[in-house]
């Protein structure tokens, strides 16, 4: 089902793994989105693992995820007629999405200001790994060093080992979705002016706007947080995060304040296993959070390592299952450590009927589980996910139907290397 | 001056924490008025968490809560008082968007969910974001985003394989929802100048943040295969990594490097003196099958290395490298300098500092941090003044009521 929400628009997607997610958003949205692949395939088609490891132009599941419901063309950018077809098809786009290296587009003509001068009412996002002013600017880049520019790196892992990445990349994936909201906030006067504007994304800033407000701390308190493994919390203070139990971890927060009906829970909950020392059945929870107004006391710190451990030690009595569907029931503020094959099962998600089958064409007939829409909208429901596309598909459809290009143009563009 | 892009757009904004008032701050920034209710019997729990300016606390002196709310008008508003919540009805039409993100009963209980919206205001658009949506059986679970960073997996897949996990620092999906919400919100704007309807949104963090891992879910229902965490290793890059270099004023310095081809690894060769290196690091898929002992070569070869030095020779040679930035080297950090990223704002409290500014800027119509944020019913007089026409006794005897705390 098409969603109404973008309907008629049209976006052209020249985005790699920079900008994915954009036109993804796009899609799901109504919106008619073109990827404009060079003729060997758009770098995403390469990106690993492949479907049932199975390596070829339309297996890669991270181009099978963020490419659904996409249409494709092939165009040759780099030879007349190629650039010709392009600014054609600009004509008739609203939206343009691209993550080429800063300066290669305009080193073919096909530069925001030429493209605006075909089409002012083009609103054309650039994704760019350190931004268009800076020394960075030609910087070479990949998904880990943008994810260690902006900070986030700095913060994951444990000390004495290196700092990390997630290992799903998520730079890229945070850059699209930034470049979704900015076209929308352009989108939005040119409805009333009929003017277009040009948008640079910066990664290393959508990056450092992932850092939970650390960013801060050296300004305002005179130093950086610094990795912590599972340890994290107000500075020069551990506090743990992440909790062992019987078949993996939690994630809680442990500390009373705003959060002191949980802990209070908590601790009944230890109580009726024997668990809970006799001052945390004593303690006034609504004034106990080490470190967040002031700095943590010695009995502060002593109480921290006791309820810390002692809560280990409960939780490695239950599997994460239990331990999430009591903490529910007496709303406890925790959650499981979640593996993808426990969020497949999750009856939240279940329920909401989140998960979707999508038929798709790949060696034959295959049914792929998709996640569905991002957001479940009362008038305009978002698009259910539909295929990738295969390289090229909807050549005939584009440059033909859309464009007017006759067959027997089609088949010289084709000989001579352009579509 | 330019104007602003969302200039004559009204939103009310009823949320609190991250993920509501983040996405209510790309319109704020863009011109749209922006009216926070908030009130301090069930204070925005950011109000109460560091960094404070100059390390103290107090409820305007947070930076946390500072960043997420700039350019928006802060009225209180004790909505568990009749009075305060006739008065935020009275705001309804002036509203083209409510935006919340309590656990569902909240509005509902106010008589401020959608429904009752409606009645004031049929093409209202109303933005719900709770952590796992308005409906289903979790529906009304509290919680903060570490809670959903670990559910929805990537927690999981943080660390180095061998042990406990090593998430990313604290609230992450936080940080993926605003993106996706306020893309929605336009659109929906958008939608309602062209036909006049209005509509609701439910955005569940849980779902919306998913999309960010869409690739290893797709792959578990093919093929039952589960990611796990795999520290820095890398089936595209090798090497592929974080790698130590010399300490500086007694700091670590890492470097994170990624070398995707044959051409790339000559440049790393090179800039590294051309030293003797195994056989099998000669192609990329040697490189690719010893991850391991390369990095363990290449980490040996750039520790006494300066870490802005080498990044700037690797980068000379075509290889993609940056330093492992500090919160600190992020305020030092020329790129971010010259987007025009940090945003010095002077606060009515907490005085001037480094806010910060969008990760994108449009060319025609900028956004801008217009101010900094309100400090606790900063702005409540002025708003049941101008905009709801109430005398100065009238706001008096609100206050003696506790409807305006």
């Amino acid at each position: 089902m098409g969603c109404e929400l973008l309907k008629g628009f049209r976006m052209l997607d020249l985005a790699d793994d920079k900008g994915a997610t954009c036109g993804k958003i796009f899609a799901d949205m109504g919106a008619e989105v073109i990827k404009v692949e060079p003729l060997g395939g758009c770098p995403t088609r390469r990106i690993p693992p492949f479907l049932n490891d199975r390596p070829g132009p339309d297996t890669s599941l991270y181009f099978l995820a963020y490419q659904a419901g996409k249409r494709s063309v092939t165009l040759n950018l780099e030879c007349a007629d190629g650039r010709r077809l392009l600014t054609e098809l600009v004509r008739k786009a609203d939206f343009l999405v691209e993550s080429y290296p800063l300066g290669y587009l305009e080193s073919l003509g096909l530069g925001y200001q030429a493209l605006a001068a075909v089409n002012p009412r083009l609103i054309q996002a650039s994704i760019t790994p350190f931004g268009d002013r800076g020394p960075g600017k030609d910087y070479h880049a990949a998904d880990i060093t943008i994810w260690a520019a902006g900070g986030n790196m700095y913060l994951m892992g444990e000390e004495g080992r290196p700092p990390l990445q997630i290992s799903l990349p998520q730079a890229g994936l945070h850059a699209g979705a930034e470049a979704a909201a900015a076209l929308m906030i352009a989108h939005y006067p040119r409805q009333s002016t009929g003017c277009g504007q040009h948008i640079v994304v910066d990664m290393q800033a959508c990056i450092v706007w992932t850092l939970m407000n650390a960013q801060a701390f050296p300004i305002m308190h005179g130093a950086s947080m610094t990795r912590n493994g599972v340890f994290s919390g107000a500075l020069r203070l551990k506090r743990k995060m992440v909790f062992r139990c019987a078949d993996g971890h939690i994630s809680m927060l442990l500390t009373g304040g705003a959060a002191a009906a949980s802990v209070k829970a908590l601790v009944e909950w230890m109580d009726e296993k024997g668990f809970a020392a006799d001052w945390m059945k004593r303690q006034n929870w609504s004034v106990w959070a080490p470190g967040v107004i002031s700095a943590a006391t010695d009995q502060e710190v002593e109480q921290i390592k006791d309820i810390e451990e002692r809560v280990e030690r409960f939780f490695m009595t239950m599997t994460k299952r239990e331990i999430y569907a009591g903490g529910l029931k007496r709303r406890i503020l925790l959650s499981p450590v979640n593996t993808v094959a426990e969020i497949a099962a999750d009856e939240q998600l279940a329920a909401r009927e989140f998960f979707v089958p999508v038929r798709h064409d790949i060696d034959g007939a295959v049914t792929l589980t998709f996640p569905g829409a991002f957001a479940k909208l009362s008038a305009t429901p978002l698009a259910s996910p539909a295929p990738a596309p295969r390289l090229g598909q909807h050549n005939q459809e584009v440059w033909g139907g859309l464009l007017g290009l006759s067959a027997r143009e089609l088949s010289m563009l084709r000989a001579s290397g352009i579509i | 001056m330019a104007p602003f892009a969302l200039e004559g757009i009204h939103v009310l904004d009823f949320t609190w924490v991250a993920v509501g008032p983040i996405t209510t701050k790309y319109l704020a920034d863009n011109g749209a008025d922006v009216i926070k209710i908030e009130s301090a019997t069930h204070i925005d729990v950011l109000r109460a968490a560091p960094p404070y300016a100059d390390g103290r606390f107090g409820v305007n002196r947070s930076q946390f809560f500072a960043d997420y709310n700039t350019s928006k008008k802060g009225v209180t508003l004790n909505l568990n008082h009749p009075k305060a919540r006739e008065l935020a009805r009275r705001l309804v039409p002036w509203a083209d968007v409510v935006v919340e993100n309590f656990t569902p009963k909240v509005m509902r209980a106010w008589e401020l969910d959608y429904e009752h919206l409606c009645r004031i205001k049929p093409d209202i658009i109303m933005l719900s974001s709770c952590l796992q949506g308005q409906t289903g059986p979790q529906a009304s679970m509290p919680g903060f985003g570490q809670l959903m960073a670990a559910l929805s997996g990537f927690y999981y897949i943080s660390g180095y394989g061998d042990g406990d996990p090593a998430p990313p620092y604290g609230a992450y999906t936080d940080y993926i929802t605003p993106r996706f919400a306020a893309a929605v919100l336009l659109a929906a704007l958008d939608y309602r100048r062209r036909t006049g309807q209005g509509q609701f949104i439910d955005i569940s963090q849980y779902e919306a943040s998913l999309h960010f891992l869409a690739p290893a879910l797709i792959d578990y229902f093919a093929t039952g295969r589960v990611l796990k965490a795999q520290a820095n290793r890398s089936e595209r890059y090798a090497p592929h990594g974080a790698y130590r270099c010399r300490d500086e004023a007694g700091a670590e310095r890492w470097i994170s490097i990624a070398v995707g081809s044959d051409k790339q690894w000559q440049g790393l060769l090179e800039v590294l003196g051309n030293p003797p290196c195994d056989t099998r690091f000669a192609t990329m898929l040697g490189r690719l099958q010893n991850f391991d002992a390369l990095d363990g070569f290449v980490a040996a070869q750039v520790k006494d290395r300066e870490v802005w030095e080498l990044t700037a020779a690797l980068q000379m040679a075509g290889v993609a490298a940056y330093p492992v930035q500090s919160c600190l080297d992020l305020h030092q950090d020329d790129n971010l300098e010259a987007f025009g990223f940090w945003n010095w704002l002077e606060h009515k409290e907490m005085g001037p500092a480094p806010y910060m500014g969008l990760a994108h800027r449009l060319s025609a119509t900028p956004g801008q941090l217009r101010w900094a944020a309100p400090t606790l019913g900063q702005h409540t007089d002025e708003v049941l003044r101008e905009m709801l026409g109430l005398s100065a006794e009238e706001i008096e005897q609100l206050r003696k009521d506790s409807a305006l705390i």
